[in-house]
């Protein structure tokens, strides 16, 4: 308790606010634009911690991912090109809403939900990172293969329009993340002799070309079209749409409480990453929604529900590192380095060691949350401009931003070239309807499925009937199945029963009893 | 700084005095050796540890040679596409990589598309050396590698962790000469693996050296290099086991073929200093890796004879 109390000391009374502050601008303005994201701000902010205090550097390294986590909902909302797969939910139903005229409204919950997923999860990495992180090392390949299958099941909901189609999405997602070395053999595959492609195709640049750029591409065709509304679009006069009403924040309240819990969990479980929690929580409160066919068409539930989990993600993401020194992702990985730069062992060694520095970095992380609103608050009334201007003045500004991004995640020319595939890809997806979201999450849970089912293949002897020494991977694999198999019953009873009026009428409670 | 300038001072006139001499300009400019900032490679993304190691040698040697050393990260295919972009630049010594020599001793064996030779690249000297062993829980009944060997015996199907081809290739030898039956847990990173070990799915693995972050935790078995740990230096070597399979890996300066001898010096000189350098050493402190000097001919020489080695151990009947 002393230590905290000398760490709120040394927080505010140095320079160590100014840094985290530096941080999370730093990575919301780098998060807001297109194309540009926290790699750039690691890139930028990695030499400037060895001249700075330790938990003045650390705390402006957290700033960043939490700036970048909250930051990336603008570009998503307000020109549907989300920075990162984890934020391509937020764009299903913020892009709608800012098109409406409630770009404000819809930043605000994007904004709200972030803070509070950011604010609980790092509470409960203060509080909590031991015994979860103990309890987390139960998690082995084993369950977390039976955890992706279980994941996987809830997120194929969000197929769009056609299933054959986002399976066959999904199936492309799959076959580009085969590309690289092999895990178990170190085969080179469809690599076709580019050294450049043995570590895999970059997510970074796939999901700017993805996502940004095929984007921005589909826009300049319909420019005309778009400029037109852009200058009948005024911010509605009704000031409701401006903010988020009391009515919203009720409804919401409940969303963005799953989406943290969702966002800490898979926070916490090696290897999962943001994508996975954002996806989830979006498909899950569509799921359980009484109108889940509205979604995609501007529901502010659909916001709050990604938003929430992906910035839950970033504080929980560091329980591993922090109770056992187990970097539990990029950003938690660099920290080890930023750690023992300034001569400390992450882990468990710390808090011995260094309990008055472990307490700074705490409070400090908790100013960056509340920092987090500030700056957001500040920068929204900047950035929600954009949609007032011209896209021709856009867009090649973004186009810029994305080449700029591409490139520094390797330094070299090569990323934009795996940019400018994945763009001609994702503009032939959005043009024959094709999900490319069910690609994004074949491409990122593809190969993890593949790693931790080979893993466990292994790790069982080949042998099924060793899985009975797991029963938390049972667990989730029979809640799989089932819920396969209730949501197929339903399925086949609302299709056989459809009266000819529209899908959302025939059910009401169809999404809540799947 | 007034020193620096005196220095860059002597050096324009050295250079004055070559050039009104006649000689050749190739040497004036290596006397002059650095009159820009140099570029430094690092085969990793930022953060990682040969990255922090490289960022802290940079400092150290930008000190020393009164010119900025600038970090640049080259990522992919564990080094070797900064090694061969390193191959393309101007062998002048204003670009130089940072890297695990594990790129040019052991990669050409493992990759098919790399195929790199020692006599591709200068060395401007060795600084670090990777602590790689075989590693078991803290509980593992077992404290040697012997003791091992005789429970693997016994429990026939035991799962590793494995994060390379080299680690699969330590447990197949191993395997091969005791008649082992190991099942390996592929891995993809160094936190994969501590996850594996401290949440007991696996029984030993083999750790770049990350593992001595824990030592209330984890215990070496075995050091897989021909040297015994610093960290442990009561763990006996593969080596002294009986198996001649240790393979060293050390963090190496390359520069471009053909770059003069003088610019070599130049940089090893400078390098020996952060072996020196109590900053540095925090650094490599911080992340149990120890510090193992070595000279551009002792660079040079290590890199001939491990590249030979590895090449024995890691083509062997394949």
């Amino acid at each position: 308790m002393e230590h905290l109390i000398l760490g709120v000391g040394d927080v505010f009374g140095g320079t160590t606010l100014l840094w985290v502050a530096v941080g999370v601008s730093l990575g919301y303005v780098l998060g807001a634009i297109p194309g540009l994201g926290k790699a750039i701000g690691v890139a930028v902010s990695i030499p400037l911690t060895f001249y700075l205090e330790p938990v003045s550097a650390l705390g402006m390294l957290i700033g960043i991912a939490k700036g970048s986590a909250a930051g990336s909902a603008v570009s998503a909302i307000l020109l549907n090109t989300p920075g990162e797969p984890s934020s391509a939910p937020t764009a299903f139903d913020g892009y709608p809403l800012a098109r409406q005229g409630k770009g404000q409204k819809a930043l605000k919950m994007a904004l709200f939900a972030s803070v509070t997923g950011d604010f609980v999860s790092t509470i409960i990495l203060i509080l909590l990172a031991a015994p979860l992180a103990r309890y987390a090392l139960l998690i082995g390949p084993v369950e977390l293969c039976a955890i992706l299958v279980f994941s996987l099941v809830f997120i194929g909901g969000l197929s769009g329009n056609s299933l054959t189609k986002g399976l066959i999405a999904a199936c492309f997602g799959i076959f580009f993340a085969t590309v690289g070395l092999e895990t178990e053999t170190f085969v080179a595959r469809l690599t076709f002799g580019y050294l450049e492609l043995e570590d895999g195709i970059s997510l970074v640049p796939m999901a700017i070309g993805m996502l940004a750029v095929a984007e921005m591409v589909v826009q300049a065709g319909n420019l005309n079209t778009l400029d037109r509304e852009t200058a009948n679009l005024r911010d509605s006069s009704d000031p409701r749409d401006r903010t988020v009403t009391q009515d919203e924040l009720r409804r919401c309240a409940p969303v963005i409480a799953r989406g943290t819990v969702i966002g800490t969990a898979v926070g916490i479980l090696p290897g999962l990453g943001a994508s996975v929690g954002s996806f989830l929580s979006y498909g899950e409160t569509r799921r359980v929604s009484a109108t889940p066919a509205k979604y995609g068409t501007g529901m502010i539930e659909g916001v709050a529900a990604a938003e929430s989990a992906d910035n839950a993600v970033v504080p929980s993401s560091l329980i591993p590192l922090f109770a056992l020194g187990i970097p539990g992702s990029v950003i938690a990985a660099i920290l080890i380095a930023a750690f023992i730069l300034h001569g400390l062992t992450p882990g468990p060694l710390m808090f011995q060691q260094q309990p008055r520095m472990v307490a700074g970095l705490y409070v400090s992380m908790l100013c960056a949350s509340a920092i987090l609103l500030v700056i957001g608050l500040l920068g929204q009334r900047l950035f929600s401009q954009i949609v007032h201007v011209p896209l021709r003045l856009v867009i090649p500004g973004v186009l810029l931003f994305c080449c700029v991004g591409s490139f520094m995640e390797t330094g070299s020319v090569f990323s934009i070239y795996i940019m400018l595939g994945f763009a001609l890809l994702g503009f032939l997806a959005r043009k024959l309807d094709f999900s490319f979201v069910t690609f994004l999450i074949g491409f990122v849970i593809g190969p993890k499925l593949e790693l931790s089912f080979r893993q466990s293949l292994q790790l069982l002897n080949h042998d099924a009937s060793n899985l009975l020494a797991h029963p938390i991977a049972l667990l989730f694999l029979f809640a799989a199945l089932v819920f396969v198999v209730l949501s197929g019953r339903a399925t086949a009873r609302r299709s056989g029963q459809t009266p000819p009026t529209t899908q959302e009428n025939c059910n009401p409670k169809g999404g809540n009893q799947p | 700084m007034k020193c620096l300038e005196r220095r860059s001072i002597l050096g324009l006139a050295a250079s004055v005095a070559l050039a009104a001499a006649g000689l050749l300009p190739g040497i004036a400019t290596a006397q002059d050796y650095p009159t820009k900032p140099v570029t430094m490679l690092v085969g990793y993304g930022a953060g990682g540890q040969t990255d922090l190691v490289a960022r802290g040698a940079a400092r150290v040697l930008g000190t020393q040679l009164g010119q900025p050393v600038n970090v640049v990260n080259k990522p992919g295919a564990g080094g070797a596409v900064a090694a061969r972009e390193l191959t393309q630049a101007a062998p002048d010594g204003y670009t130089i990589l940072f890297h695990s020599n594990a790129v040019v001793n052991a990669a050409p064996f493992i990759m098919d598309q790399v195929n790199f030779t020692p006599d591709d690249f200068e060395y401007g000297g060795m600084i670090t050396a990777y602590q790689t062993g075989l590693v078991a829980h803290i509980d593992a009944p077992f404290d040697t590698l012997t003791g091992f060997i005789d429970w693997a015996k016994e429990n026939p199907n035991f799962a590793y962790a494995a994060l390379s081809s080299e680690a699969r290739m330590y447990m197949d030898t191993l395997a091969d000469a005791n008649g082992l039956e190991p099942n390996a847990v592929p891995v993809q990173s160094g936190g994969e693996m501590l996850n594996a070990l401290l949440g007991k799915q696996v029984v030993v693995a083999f750790s770049g050296g990350i593992h001595y972050r824990h030592p209330d935790e984890l215990k070496t078995i075995s050091a897989t290099t021909t040297f015994r740990h610093p960290s442990a230096p009561d763990v006996l070597s593969i080596e002294e086991d009986g198996y001649p399979i240790g393979m060293d890996t050390r963090t190496t300066l390359f520069l471009p073929k053909g770059t003069p001898r003088d610019v070599l010096e130049r940089i090893s000189d400078a390098l020996s200093v952060a072996a020196d350098d109590p900053d540095f050493k925090k650094v490599t402190d911080g992340a149990n890796i120890p510090i193992m000097y070595m000279n551009l001919d002792e660079a040079s020489e290590e890199m001939r004879s491990t590249y030979e080695k590895n090449k024995g151990i890691l083509t062997d009947g394949s």
